[in-house]
């Protein structure tokens, strides 16, 4: 039975901070983008396979506190910064593998999402970079 | 430059604090993560009471 469950422990780090208690969602998505070589000829479009542009989306809770979500990302819009991510807190290995974005790039930074009688939580992307996956 | 941990989010706080490649110094900067250690100056050399030229 092929099912990853996740419930409290994956573990995520934004430029070496942890925020993994400030975290409740996350989508890894690795991206090669497809350049068309489609030519006379063919009855189907082909592709090959080009830049790499892979995305991480969070959902945190925001925070303003010292040390926390605002503290984290404020100083990242508009540059280039590491995230990694890994399912448990367990030892990396080849069950809990550990995934990294080297160079990825932080282009918006919600700083408030109020609704009445709700936490604020903010949705941010980030875009591009070197993506790897450690199991050691 | 030398840097110390300040936040338990990113380790032990006192313990010095070398960056990966690809992390963002600034940030960790102005998010009050890390602060700057300053480096000691290296003391001067001891006045000597006579000229190094000086003819005895």
């Amino acid at each position: 039975m092929a099912t990853s469950t996740y419930l409290s422990n994956p573990v995520c780090q934004i430029n070496s901070v942890d925020v993994t208690d400030q975290v409740s969602a996350s989508t890894l998505t690795r991206v090669i983008e497809a350049l068309e070589s489609t030519s006379f000829g063919k009855t189907a479009r082909v592709y090959v396979g080009g830049l790499e542009n892979s995305t991480l989306t969070l959902t945190m809770y925001n925070s303003f506190a010292a040390s926390e979500t605002f503290a984290t990302l404020s100083g990242l819009v508009g540059t280039s910064t590491t995230v990694t991510i890994k399912p448990t807190s367990a030892a990396t290995s080849a069950t809990n593998p550990i995934s990294t974005l080297t160079g990825c790039y932080l282009e918006t930074l919600p700083i408030v999402n109020a609704a009445l009688g709700a936490l604020d939580t903010i949705d941010i992307t980030f875009t591009g970079g070197v993506y790897s996956v450690a199991t050691s | 430059m030398i840097y110390t941990i300040a936040s338990t989010k990113l380790g032990i706080i006192g313990d010095p604090y070398v960056p990966a490649d690809g992390i963002n110094v600034a940030a960790l900067l102005s998010g009050g993560f890390i602060v700057e250690q300053s480096t000691p100056k290296p003391k001067k050399p001891a006045k000597t009471s006579t000229e190094p030229n000086e003819e005895i």
